[in-house]
């Protein structure tokens, strides 16, 4: 189907999606004039206007026939005030109770609630839960088997969805369509990284053929040995701390901070955390799993505030023998990481073998930092700077996204495996309505009008 | 659309990263800031390019959309974490907290309503799994509609299922979107839940036969409520004085159409056979309230009492709704033969094929029986019937 959902800014036309054209439609949008116009010119505008919003991927007759004029709606009760009368009083004297009723409840919006049985489509659903910026791509989404009802893809679009229906997106599309595009800069690491990729498997897939078993072999008892000396020469206490230090910039980083630095930033800290992990980890199957490394980690930085005061002495005194020693591994890191938030790990650990007093009594972690740090490793292992993810990393929400941000009642939705269920069908209650629509109460009492199709 | 760009400003921001010492690039450079300085003067931008023969791209009102979004609109560019950040809040000056729930500035009648958050989601799930409490229960308990405490069930049993199967989640954009959106926290002291709830509970639906206005004369005299007037809008006649005295206990009374719907009486015939419709207390979602109401009304300081009492009929309607549900999963059994052949993974389920007048009518030819019938053609395969699925089994 040919993508007709233009967001023109002559002749505007408001639509399901995120766009900044949207926005800035959405906030020249006015009451369309009735003065001079007739009643049925005043239904029609207001028709073509807001079928250019709900469900303009549906033909007209296809929205004609599941248009119903039946409205649902619901009362809210209170259980105390049904208690304490049985509702004689509202019929007694002449009818319209004795007293006569104090407090005139809200209206209804009745007919805010035209295009409520659009609301049941699966697209629009998807929409709705804020799986994709436009119903557009949640249509794409649905037709490219990325969307299941129930655990069954579902390909159809125009799935109604029955209430108790559980719909569920592929959470890296739901990434896409909510996050940052990428800059271009990003997407040529990308590139590179692609590339990379393919050369790396082809080299591989070269190894494999000679059968070069033994040599790996070789390399990982080389590996492991290093990794031991290593253990044994840094203080992991020092390391804690910068990793702190970092972990703090990080997350107090305000938006005024330039992006690029912010992820230069980010890039060091991931770097020291695995240069941390290389050293704990004595296996290197742990180098696989970003969630076992994590806790892992995490049971590192655990045992480490309580373990505090006995290590003391044995620490201080490895540390002052072995400056030659830590130095060097310095100097190896500082080569292999360039980015400045390496250098300064780099630098902490020089500091830490020439002046190791000093360290000993500032390095006492608060509850308050190791959350800091927990959360800046939570952060880091959640959202990871990926250069093969298609949207910019690490993740953030796409400019003007907060807008359009609402999740209406009729939906459950769990944002976290982007699954969401269809309660209910959308209803009205007294002053509210339940679909969302950006026209005011004239335009959706002159549609719902032009659709009882008594023109 | 890609925004496209100013040519004055490209050059402009162009310049520092372009080398001067190259004459080509200086000579580019060049150009259109002379324009630009002539352009004031000039009143069409054509000649600005005088070797050009692509209109001007920037538009009036691509214009002004850009100064909007770099002036006004700038404050929606990026969210506020913790609260709402609307259009409507920028139009509307005046810092009301209404306008900060209203994401459409025209339409009056569209909140953004609160969502769960994380923790009250994990809250029912605990309640509800661990601690097996009924969905009623949990669902007065935290002021969450019961329809969604089932749902949330399921989405949390699902996300700890991922989790298990290490399937990727989407936290960074769950958190962002529980920045944005308001959410309704899970208070230190539970009771908060149910004083101050996430959506109302006890929402009446309303009902097709209360649409038309009726003029319906009763005496002065009358003790005219609302079993009377649900009569009056099903047409069914008026109770006998017996049963109104039967209904005097009205907790009772309540309790009884609750526990056995299916003992509610009809009026019509027919097709048109419908039951009765019934007051509000008893067709609220939580009927046992009301009569805990009335009881903590009559007893205002027993409270004790009033606990016992309460949790004695949340018991009753629980243990109803379990028997119904036996009951009705009984007959399907019944009506159903399965079959599964060994080494199979099919089950077969075979139902008895009815033949009376609601199925194949009275000619035999109805749609609604199934099976091929004679002189019955199936279109089935004709132009134009959809194909999409009205449900998707578990």
């Amino acid at each position: 189907m040919r993508n007709r959902a233009t967001t023109p800014l002559s002749k505007p036309k408001l639509r399901q999606s995120w766009s900044k054209y949207n926005l800035f439609n959405l906030q020249r949008l006015r009451n369309p004039p009735t003065g001079s116009k007739t009643f049925f010119q005043q239904k029609w505008t207001a028709k073509s206007m807001a079928r250019s919003y709900h469900g303009e991927q549906v033909r007209e007759s296809q929205w004609a026939r599941m248009f119903s004029r039946r409205i649902r709606s619901v009362v809210p009760m209170s259980p105390a005030r049904l208690a304490q009368d049985d509702g004689s009083g509202m019929s007694a004297g002449r009818g319209a109770g004795v007293e006569g009723t104090k407090d005139f409840p809200r209206l209804t919006p009745f007919t805010q609630m035209t295009f409520a049985p659009l609301e049941r489509r699966l697209d629009v659903a998807i929409f709705r839960a804020m799986f994709a910026s436009s119903a557009r791509q949640a249509r794409q989404f649905v037709v490219h088997g990325a969307v299941t009802v129930n655990g069954k893809q579902m390909r159809y679009p125009g799935y109604l969805l029955n209430p108790g229906d559980l719909f569920q997106v592929d959470p890296e599309r739901v990434m896409y369509a909510t996050g940052a595009p990428k800059d271009k800069h990003e997407r040529r690491e990308g590139r590179i990284a692609r590339k990379r990729s393919a050369e790396a498997q082809e080299a591989e897939a070269e190894a494999k053929e000679e059968g070069a078993t033994e040599e790996s072999g070789e390399n990982k008892e080389a590996e492991s040995e290093e990794q031991g000396q290593k253990k044994e020469n840094d203080d992991p206490r020092e390391t804690l701390k910068v990793l702190l230090a970092q972990a703090k910039t990080i997350m107090a980083g305000s938006k005024d901070v330039l992006p690029a630095k912010r992820k230069q930033e980010l890039r060091g800290f991931q770097k020291a955390v695995k240069r941390v992990l290389s050293r704990s980890d004595s296996s290197t199957v742990l180098a696989d799993n970003l969630e076992s490394q994590f806790s892992e980690l995490i049971t590192l930085l655990k045992a480490k505030p309580a373990e505090k005061k006995d290590n003391k002495r044995p620490k201080r005194d490895q540390s002052s023998d072995e400056t030659q020693n830590v130095s060097e591994s310095a100097s190896e890191s500082a080569t292999a990481s360039e980015s400045q938030p390496g250098e300064a790990l780099t630098e902490a650990f020089r500091q830490a073998a020439e002046n190791p007093e000093e360290e000993v009594d500032t390095s006492e972690l608060t509850d308050e930092e190791l959350d800091v740090l927990k959360r800046a490793l939570v952060q880091m292992r959640d959202n990871p700077i990926d250069s093969t993810k298609p949207y910019a990393t690490p993740w953030r929400p796409r400019d003007y996204m907060s807008a359009f941000a609402f999740i209406p009642r009729y939906l459950e939705v769990n944002h976290n495996i982007c699954a969401a269920v269809y309660l209910r069908h959308p209803v009205a209650r007294p002053g509210y309505s339940e679909v969302p629509t950006p026209f005011g109460e004239p335009v959706g009492t002159a549609a719902f009008a032009w659709y009882l199709r008594r023109r | 659309m890609p925004p496209r760009v100013q040519n004055q400003l490209v050059t402009n921001t162009l310049l520092p990263y372009l080398s001067s010492s190259s004459t080509s690039t200086s000579t580019i450079s060049k150009i259109p800031t002379q324009c630009s300085s002539s352009s004031i003067t000039s009143t069409s931008r054509r000649t600005c390019r005088p070797f050009s023969s692509t209109v001007a791209s920037q538009t009036k009102l691509r214009n002004e959309m850009f100064t909007w979004l770099n002036g006004e609109g700038a404050a929606l560019k990026n969210h506020i974490p913790g609260s709402t950040n609307y259009l409507t809040q920028i139009k509307e000056r005046d810092e009301q907290p209404v306008g900060r729930t209203r994401p459409f500035p025209l339409n009056q009648n569209f909140v953004s309503e609160s969502i769960l958050s994380e923790e009250l989601r994990n809250e029912i799930y605990d309640r509800v799994v661990n601690q097996k409490k009924s969905v009623r229960a949990v669902s007065v308990d935290l002021g969450v509609d019961m329809r969604r405490v089932g749902a949330v069930v399921r989405l949390v049993e699902l996300e700890k299922r991922q989790k298990q199967q290490g399937k990727s989640l989407a936290l960074p954009y769950a958190r962002a979107i529980h920045e944005m959106v308001p959410t309704t926290p899970l208070y230190e002291d539970t009771r908060d839940n149910r004083n101050r709830p996430h959506e109302s509970i006890n929402d009446l639906p309303v009902h097709k036969l209360t649409d038309p206005q009726i003029f319906y004369p009763v005496s002065e005299s009358r003790q005219f409520n609302r079993v009377d007037a649900g009569r009056v809008f099903s047409a069914a006649p008026a109770l006998e004085n017996k049963q109104v005295n039967d209904a005097a206990d009205p907790a009772e009374a309540v309790s009884r159409i609750t526990q056995n719907p299916s003992h509610i009486e009809k009026v019509g015939k027919g097709e048109a056979e419908q039951q009765v419709l019934q007051p509000a207390d008893a067709r609220i979602p939580h009927p046992h309230l009301v009569a805990h109401e009335r009881f903590r009304q009559s007893r205002p300081t027993e409270y004790r009492e009033i606990f016992k009492a309460y949790n004695e009929r949340l018991r009753q309607e629980e243990t109803a709704e379990k028997e119904r549900k036996r009951l009705a999963k009984e007959r399907q059994d019944q009506q159903l033969t399965k079959v599964q052949p060994e080494s199979s993974r099919f089950e077969f389920r075979f139902k008895d094929v009815v033949v009376s007048k609601e199925t194949t009518g009275t000619d035999g030819r109805g749609s609604k029986a199934p099976g091929l019938r004679y002189g019955v053609p199936s279109y089935e395969r004709k132009k134009g019937q959809v194909k999409i699925p009205t449900r998707v089994e578990v």
